[in-house]
């Protein structure tokens, strides 16, 4: 039974305490069957999960969900990370820009679900939601966007769990929460355990010359406006994988915005010099396919990149996949560090 | 017979254009000054000395580039761009004898922006140089169906140019809703600014404001004529539909140019004409000296300001302007009332 069944039932039987009358009690009987029939959990509801429930602390409460639910449907950064744990899922939203890190697998089983919401946590279908009969909806989004969803509509349908990410490093402990919620974890950590070897092996290999070096980072994430650039520091989305291998990108925010605002900024194209003159070396994010975003061009192209040391003595390297969120698609980041740095191993 | 013009006329005469031409020197003045200023303040302090140094004495270091190739092109784009807006603005007014006007009621700034749009939805305008053609493209498409169906009065022209302007903006909406990559790339050029554009291919449009503006002076005393009202210019010998087609030319030239460089900018090319029609006491071309002046001192002030307001990184010039411009123009009209055109 769901959580909205068992309230609505406490709810009702209050109410027939409350009142001794035949009538009334009938009344009561009637508004129980109307309410439950107008949330859809009657006729509409998901098959009872079994093993009972359990209570779960995410970003909007203390939620009372199924201890093992069998009809998930999940959004936003949810998706691959449930996807990947092999979470029962019978709807997403989808999530075009975690394709390119889908491995073909997880690519079938994305093609293959019921897409309940789009892009954007406003285009949320609820109609949707409510026919693929879920009993637990995990919300992959930043708190600040929780706002554009209406999670007490949600609620009537099945419980609610919302689990977004802050700063983009933390996808690691965000990742495997919502697969925990989704009741995924065996799954979520053999993939965790492959990602830190595979991460403990590369950081063996440039031991000896990564650690050493003052790192800067142009990124291209979030709104890079004319003018500017994006440089990013420790545990941002161009950054943290890097940091797992042995990297360090020096230097922190003149002034913390929260979230993402917290390891990246966005200063003015004048201030490229200052910002990476102590730079050993310096790494840029790149597209999926390799190819460059107009961002990343516009500080590439400036006459004051030719002037940075670390681009006069060749050290600056492309890095893909720098938007990865899940373990699996953190390995093929890590596949690509390890092809970005390789001539540090030759010289 | 000869007519004689009486002393006193003849020294009225005399002492306003003393006047005029004092003013147009001290307005010169100040944009020589603010635009030193606008080259010597920025992100980075860059020592005096070394600005000095980047113009007569350039040797490559990182703060000589930054004023040589960031901030001089950025100084000259804003003096383009605030005086083709001024022109085109006081143009505009002149034209329709409607002081509310402004460059973009015409819908060339419409027609740039469903350009830029279509041209993102497209895929064709993720380079500079993409979004500058299109936009010039758009511009002039724009301005010919507008004068196409209003040419017969200046009234039918402006109608003509707000139907375009609200047909073309609910397209480009739409196209903006329906794709969100445009939604992205539209955002950043919908703002006007004239940081990170020191990469563009920008001699052209310049070449185009700078002819644009030649041609305006040159056309400024048959304005006079058409400020004076059709029938009157008629009176005087002026080819009012003539001018009025060589008039909307240049304005498209000017509002085209300057939109396809740094976006949208408004305000500019509303409060400097607004201004400067004050002083120019009912003389076209002293309006157009005045505002062709005054355009650039506006966008270069305004321009400092985006670069020192925040902490961390700017503000695009068009919010700057709009801050600055709105009080501005309240103000002027609130102590002065509206000039009279």
């Amino acid at each position: 039974m769901s959580t909205e069944q068992k309230s609505t039932k406490d709810k009702a039987g209050k109410e027939h305490r409350m009142r001794t009358g035949r009538s009334l009690r009938r009344l009561g009987a009637l508004a129980l069957a109307l309410t439950v029939a107008v949330t859809g959990c009657a006729s509409n509801g998901a098959p009872a999960a079994e093993g009972g429930t359990r209570v779960f602390a995410a970003d909007n409460g203390q939620i009372t969900i199924p201890a093992k639910p069998k009809r998930v449907v999940a959004t936003g950064y949810a998706v691959p990370a449930l996807i990947e744990a092999g979470a029962p899922l019978v709807g997403i939203s989808t999530w075009a820009r975690g394709i390119p890190l889908m491995t073909p697998e997880d690519k079938a089983t994305y093609d293959g679900l019921k897409k309940v919401a789009g892009e954007q946590a406003a285009e949320t279908n609820y109609e949707a939601i409510a026919n693929a009969r879920p009993d637990l909806i995990v919300i992959g989004v930043p708190a600040p966007v929780l706002k554009d969803i209406d999670v007490n509509r949600l609620k009537a349908v099945a419980p609610v769990v919302a689990i977004g990410p802050t700063i983009p490093s933390a996808w690691r402990e965000l990742s495997r929460k919502q697969a925990d919620a989704a009741g995924a974890l065996a799954n979520f950590d053999r993939t965790q355990g492959e990602y830190k070897a595979k991460a403990d092996q590369i950081a063996a290999r440039y031991k000896a010359v990564l650690p050493q070096l003052k790192l800067g980072h142009v990124g291209a994430y979030g709104e890079v406006a004319k003018g500017n650039f994006q440089r990013e520091f420790n545990g941002s989305w161009g950054t943290n994988i890097a940091q797992d291998v042995g990297a360090n990108y020096y230097g922190e925010v003149k002034k913390k915005g929260g979230g993402s605002k917290d390891v990246s900024e966005y200063p003015s194209i004048e201030e490229l010099p200052t910002a990476f003159a102590q730079a050993d070396a310096i790494t840029y994010s790149v597209k999926a396919d390799g190819s460059v975003p107009p961002a990343v061009q516009y500080a590439l192209d400036s006459p004051l990149w030719k002037n940075l040391p670390a681009v006069k003595a060749g050290k600056v390297y492309p890095f893909r996949y720098t938007e990865a969120a899940t373990y699996k698609g953190a390995m093929m980041t890590l596949d690509a560090i390890d092809k970005a740095f390789a001539p540090l191993l030759a010289k | 017979m000869t007519v004689t013009r009486p002393r006193s006329t003849t020294a009225t005469t005399a002492g306003t254009g003393v006047k005029r031409t004092t003013i147009l020197v001290v307005a010169l003045v100040v944009l020589g000054v603010v635009a030193v200023v606008s080259i010597g303040i920025g992100a980075h302090a860059v020592a005096p000395g070394e600005v000095l140094r980047a113009l007569f004495a350039f040797d490559g270091s990182s703060d000589q580039t930054i004023v040589r190739d960031v901030r001089a092109p950025r100084a000259v784009l804003a003096i383009g761009v605030g005086a083709a807006l001024g022109i085109a603005g006081a143009l505009i007014q002149t034209l329709s004898r409607n002081p509310l006007a402004e460059p973009g009621i015409l819908g060339v700034t419409a027609g740039a922006g469903f350009a830029v749009t279509l041209g993102s939805a497209l895929g064709v305008a993720a380079s500079q140089a993409g979004q500058l053609g299109l936009a010039v493209v758009g511009s002039v498409l724009a301005a010919l169906l507008v004068y196409s169906v209003g040419r017969q009065s200046p009234l039918r022209l402006v109608l003509t140019g707000v139907a375009l302007t609200a047909v073309l903006n609910g397209l480009t909406l739409g196209m903006r809703l329906m794709f969100p990559d445009v939604l992205d790339q539209y955002r950043f050029w919908s703002v006007g600014s004239l940081a990170g554009r020191e990469q563009a291919p920008l001699l052209l449009p310049l070449v185009v404001i700078g002819v644009a503006l030649a041609g305006a002076l040159l056309l400024s005393r048959s304005l006079n004529a058409v400020a004076l009202g059709e029938t009157v210019a008629h009176t005087l010998g002026t080819n009012v539909a003539r001018v009025r087609l060589s008039t909307l030319v240049l304005i498209t030239a000017l509002v085209g140019a300057a939109t396809a460089v740094a976006g949208p900018i408004l305000f500019v090319g509303l409060i400097v004409p607004h201004l400067a029609r004050r002083l120019a006491t009912g003389s076209v071309p002293w309006l157009l000296a005045y505002t062709m002046v005054m355009g650039p001192i506006l966008l270069l002030v305004a321009d400092v300001g985006s670069r020192v307001l925040l902490p961390t990184g700017e503000v695009p010039v068009a919010i700057v302007t709009a801050f600055l411009g709105a009080p501005v123009l309240i103000w002027a009209v609130r102590k002065y009332g509206v000039a009279a055109l």
